[in-house]
């Protein structure tokens, strides 16, 4: 066993509804690649956010090369040699490749008025070639280069920066790197990364679980905020980290299920060989009267493009959808509106809400055209309406003249929702519909989901957790890739078990 | 500096209009579009005028039109690049000019500071930045409302200290600077070029210039790698009332008298000639030499007009329709996310 | 430096309607002719043209815009209502107003589908529009001899009451019912207040701002009417101070610039202070560009007081 030199001891961090992480002790050792898995919701995030000084731990310890840390955000992090590679990078894309490497630290290379040019390319050039970027050129624009090099330059930048504040064996975290990479790039990207351990220690985070076995020295798996195991090379195989994922049993009655109805046989929605290039294609559904149907699949996998195409923020590029038998094409979410799809989106204050504005503001908005006599609206059907959706869904609000920025997060997501029931939809889109509400609240969201489809609303649902999409749904369409990969059924008292699905997911 | 422009024209909306987006990606290598633009300008009116204004006589008149308005114009292009906007260009000048008429020998006062003026001057606009840039900076409030307000304190101001008088300036000195040239080139053009010489070196070549870009490219980003945005912004915005000075000074050189009214008009070919040499409004994109191209097409433009015999009325209204349609291509829509 | 500028639980209405109040007073106190009934008629003319040009104004800020190009529609208006009602006659007043709602139109539709920002896009046709009122006539225009009882509709009163006043109230009354009582008031107010929200809830955008400008066009055209008519004259630069005018009778009624919060209502009170400012600072005596120093600084701070800037990460 290497030598320690990042240690989480017992952390704990709790969001309103959510324990992110619940005790979790976790180590990176000199020179290794460590794999780390989990499912959407399982902590990872937190977890990296911490090591990064974004957030701080509730409870428990963060040590550094056996001191205590205390980071105040990413540039801290990166002068104790601790930094995060993005996806996509984090590079300014106006700027030249040599000018992100070395940006806010140009004094190391003199400080004279003007800066040495040449110098910086030249040392630029070998920064680049460490991390097999010598055909790059310095002065090219980040923003004309891809993604790959996107990548790979951030990785050279924070090397360059662990040498120039003195750091021996920085620590790299690379959330997610490959799902942005053709499989040559993902070939060469392991290979670098291989030769980086010899002076670097590498957190790796994927959800391709093949590529993390093939890779990683060691793999920790993350399940509700918990450690569930830390595995060395050779110990595990996809299969039992799969398991690991997801845990064994469902727990009973956890998401009504005893609420749960069978849907009608009238098919509400009718999606045909949908295609959104480079996205997702040949994707078709039937929605029922009254049914929910939960969309699964891993970031990536095209199930938020689908529903954004159902919504219509955005345009398929082939493909047919009839609601009620009708066909329809949807060119705006007005459209999509008019059809009477109703989209309950995952960032309610920007997308889902007017927060600056009242409760009955918000729940009207959509129905402003039947409050009217004449060209002038009729304050006391706004207020009736307001009222009967605020009784109806339960919202605790003080006044219908309240501004929506005061509500808790549940009762702002039952505005959300109200909004779309006084608009009578007759399909529902909810995307992450209890996320960031408490567990109490959480329940109350469950049951109206459970009344909506008994009173034969049909509802599309992506969960923040397998489990809810198992326990929430009639069944479940698993997308992996941009494609349909399975379909599960989900009835009332034969609910799968989340191992059984989770195969299909990574 | 190509490369936002370039990642914008494969942006999806760029891409369902061919001719926006290559546009686009055209006008933004560089200055490119604006040779040719500058070109396409001098030759139309070259076949207008049959010639007369493409004479050498007429060349150098557009030289020394050009040289006041682009020094303006670099100056007000710096506060572009950082994503900023300064619409306090005409108070400021005029302040700058009602102050300077006072201490140059003057038919009013008894002070004559002679060429002490400059820094004076210079002073008086740099304060002015410095108020433009605290205000954006530490009340955070958004440029272009601050330095409205700004407009008129700086006018009143100037008003007030000038009594509304035209000023005689009596200083021979100022007024062969101001309308001599050297071998034919006109002295203010020279004086332009100068100031365009330092921002081009500042702005390739030091720490301070590669920030103005990444604070135009992304804020939070380079917030993130260390560099003091707020203090960047509040020097650019006193950098920007300095050169303001420096135009101030040159103008009521040439006119050989100061007003309160000495900015007048002013801000908005300006304003026209920053866009139009292809400083894009969402920061982060086009330098100096684009704001020198884009004083000249204005510059050419305007004095084409007048040799064609155009109302001289016409002027601001070519001048609005060239702002609305060059900030049209070259701004990155993606950036601004909401237009408002 | 964070500044709390926001007073905790107060509306900014209320401490508009308090600076009213007490400006009533420092003025009162400061001279004794200033609550005489010859000068409330001098501010409240004097507000009505504010009230005018503020009401279309505050329909752009609501949206978070802002129309640079009022001034030059008034001006405009100024110089084509005194070329045209020698002929014309009352249809003068019609002609005039469909300019300004063809003005704002043409603001709307550039601002909403070049995608540029209000602020520029109004720089450009204001330069457009000025230009377009020095070629129609450089110098300025009086009233035509035959014309005197037409522009005296105005200038005219009922008993005591002054028929701009009533003008005022009218329009007024009109804009309020509209930002209360019509799904397009509601409209503005949802696109200020999360346009992308609004955008994903169906509304049409493009529309409802392209409305809002041709309503600030609208109100300017009326402002220009009352100044011409109360000036008896028209010309290019009458509307000049009315841009910054405007903007300080909006934010000074606590509209804030981030759209989406005041109304119609604060506008009304920010002219009232605007005239009473105005005003009561040439009674008591201050020179009237230490007056625009003032209205500069004025500005400034009602903006940063009413500011939302939670919703704007990136202030530029």
């Amino acid at each position: 066993m290497g030598e320690t030199i990042l240690e989480l001891k017992r952390a704990k961090k709790a969001f309103p509804g959510v324990t992110a992480l619940d005790g979790v002790d976790f180590r990176v050792e000199r020179n290794e690649i460590l794999g780390l898995v989990g499912e959407n919701g399982a902590g990872k995030s937190t977890l990296m956010k911490i090591l990064i000084g974004l957030q701080t731990v509730d409870e428990g310890e963060y040590f550094l090369r056996g001191e205590r840390a205390a980071l105040d955000g990413p540039s801290a992090a990166i002068r104790k040699g601790i930094g995060m590679v993005f996806q996509e990078g984090c590079m300014i894309p106006n700027l030249s490749v040599m000018d992100n490497l070395f940006l806010g630290n140009e004094d190391s290379f003199g400080r004279g008025p003007l800066m040495p040019v040449k110098a910086m390319a030249q040392a630029a050039r070998g920064e680049l070639e460490a991390v097999g970027l010598g055909r790059l050129n310095p002065k090219s624009t980040v923003g004309d280069i891809s993604s790959a090099e996107k990548q790979m330059l951030e990785i050279a930048r924070l090397l360059w920066l662990s040498r120039l504040y003195g750091v021996d064996n920085p620590i790299l975290i690379l959330d997610e790197p490959t799902t942005v990479l053709q499989e040559s790039e993902v070939e060469r990207l392991f290979s670098i990364l291989g030769a980086l351990k010899a002076r670097a220690s590498i957190v790796f985070i994927s959800h391709r679980l093949e590529e993390v076995v093939q890779l990683s020295d060691r793999i920790v798996v993350l399940k509700d905020g918990r450690l569930m195991a830390d595995l060395g090379r050779g110990q595990a195989d996809v299969k039992a980290i799969e398991r690991l994922m997801v845990g064994h049993e469902l727990a009973v009655e956890h998401y009504r299920e005893s609420m749960q109805t069978d849907c009608g046989s009238e098919v509400v929605l009718c999606v045909k060989e949908l295609r959104l290039g480079g996205r997702f294609e040949d994707f078709s559904m039937d929605l029922h009267r009254g049914e929910i149907v939960s969309l699964v699949g891993l970031m990536g996998s095209g199930k938020e493009e689908v529903c954004r195409c159902l919504g219509g923020s955005e345009v398929p590029d082939s493909g047919s959808i009839a609601v009620h038998g009708k066909p329809a094409r949807f060119a705006s979410p007005k459209n999509a509106i008019d059809a009477g799809i109703g989209i309950v989106p995952i960032d309610r204050r920007n997308d889902g809400l007017a927060t600056s504005l009242d409760v009955m503001s918000n729940i009207n908005l959509l129905i402003l055209d039947r409050m009217r006599s004449g060209p002038f609206l009729k304050p006391a059907l706004e207020k009736a309406s307001a009222r009967r959706w605020v009784e109806e869904c339960l919202i605790k609000t003080p006044s219908l003249q309240t501004s929506c920025s005061t509500l808790s997060g549940g009762n702002q997501q039952k505005v959300v929702i109200a909004k779309w029931l006084a608009a009578e939809a007759a399909i529902l889109v909810l995307d992450h519909p209890t996320r960031g509400i408490d567990v109490g609240a959480k329940d109350e969201i469950y049951r109206r989901i459970r009344a909506l489809a008994a009173a034969g609303l049909s509802i599309i649902i992506m969960c923040d957790t397998l489990e809810e999409d198992i326990g929430l749904s009639n069944r479940m369409i698993v997308m992996k890739d941009g494609r349909i990969v399975r379909e599960i059924p989900c009835p009332k008292d034969a609910k799968p078990a989340p191992v059984a699905v989770i195969g299909y997911i990574v | 500096m190509d490369g936002l422009a370039a990642a914008a024209s494969t942006a999806p909306r760029a891409a369902t209009r061919p001719l926006a987006s290559r546009l686009l990606s055209f006008a933004s290598k560089g200055t490119r579009g604006q040779i040719v633009a500058l070109a396409i300008v001098m030759l139309i009116f070259a076949i207008g005028t049959a010639g007369t204004s493409v004479s050498l006589k007429n060349l150098q008149t557009i030289l020394s039109l050009a040289g006041i308005p682009m020094i303006i114009c670099l100056a007000i292009h710096q506060v572009v690049v950082i994503g900023a906007m300064d619409l306090s260009t005409e108070g400021v000048i005029s302040l700058a000019a009602v102050t300077s008429g006072f201490l140059i020998k003057n038919p009013f006062t008894a002070y004559d500071i002679g060429f002490w003026v400059i820094p004076v001057a210079i002073l008086i606009g740099g304060s002015a930045g410095l108020v433009n840039g605290l205000i954006n900076t530490k009340i955070r409030m958004p440029s272009f409302i601050a330095t409205l307000g700004m407009w008129w304190v700086t006018q009143g101001l100037a008003v007030i200290i000038g009594k509304g008088n035209a000023v005689k300036m009596l200083d021979q000195r100022f007024q062969n600077i101001a309308n001599g040239d050297v071998m034919g080139i006109p002295v203010t053009i020279l004086i332009a070029l100068g100031v365009f010489a330092i921002l081009f070196v500042v702005q390739r070549r030091t720490r301070f210039g590669r920030y103005l870009y990444a604070i135009g490219g992304d804020e939070t980003l380079a917030r993130q790698a260390g560099i003091k945005v707020d203090r960047v912004k509040v020097i650019v915005f006193t950098i920007t009332g300095c050169i303001y000075a420096l135009a101030s000074i040159l103008l009521v050189a040439r006119l050989a008298s100061s007003n309160p009214r000495t900015g007048k008009d002013l801000m908005f070919p300006a304003m026209t000639a920053v866009a139009v040499g292809g400083v894009s409004l969402s920061g982060g994109v086009g330098g100096a030499l684009n704001a020198v191209f884009g004083a000249l097409i204005v510059t050419a433009l305007n004095n084409g007009m007048v040799l064609m015999k155009v109302s001289p009325y016409l002027q601001n209204a070519v001048n609005g329709i060239v702002l609305i349609a060059a900030v049209a291509v070259t701004i990155d829509r993606k950036k601004i996310g909401i237009i408002k | 430096m964070k500044m709390k500028l926001r007073i905790a639980g107060i509306k900014p209405i209320y401490i508009s309607l308090g600076m009213f109040f007490l400006l009533v007073a420092v003025f009162t106190i400061g001279d004794r002719t200033f609550i005489s009934l010859y000068n409330a008629q001098t501010i409240l003319n004097a507000v009505a043209i504010l009230l005018a040009v503020g009401l279309g104004q505050v329909c752009v800020i609501l949206t978070g815009g802002i129309d640079l190009s009022v001034g030059s529609i008034m001006s405009l208006v100024s110089v084509v209502f005194m070329l045209v009602i020698g002929q014309l006659g009352a249809w003068a007043y019609p002609v005039v107003m469909v300019l300004g709602l063809g003005a704002g139109f043409l603001n709307g539709l550039i601002v909403s589908k070049l995608r540029i920002p209000s602020f520029i896009a109004t720089l450009g046709t204001q330069g457009i529009l000025i230009s377009v009122a020095y070629l129609l006539s450089a110098s300025p225009l009086s009233v035509p001899e035959n014309s005197y009882g037409l522009v005296d509709i105005i200038n005219g009163s009922i008993g005591p009451v002054k028929n701009v006043w009533i003008i005022g109230l009218v329009l007024f009354a009109g804009f309020f019912a509209m930002q209360a009582y019509t799904r397009l008031g509601r409209g503005i107010m949802y696109i200020g207040a999360n346009e992308r929200m609004s955008y994903l809830s169906g509304l049409d955008i493009d529309r409802i701002r392209i409305l809002a400008f041709t309503f600030s066009g609208f109100g300017a055209a009326v402002a220009g009417i009352i100044l011409s008519a109360t000036l008896y004259s028209g010309y290019p630069s009458i509307g000049g101070t009315y841009v910054l005018n405007s903007i300080a009778v909006v934010v000074v009624g606590g509209t804030a610039m981030t759209g989406g919060a005041g109304g119609v209502l604060n506008t009304l009170i920010g002219s009232l202070i605007m005239g009473i400012l105005n005003n009561g600072m040439t009674v008591i005596g201050i020179d009237v560009y230490a007056q625009q120093v003032f209205l500069g600084v004025l500005i400034i701070v009602a903006v940063a007081v009413t500011f939302d800037r939670r919703k704007l990460a990136i202030i530029k």
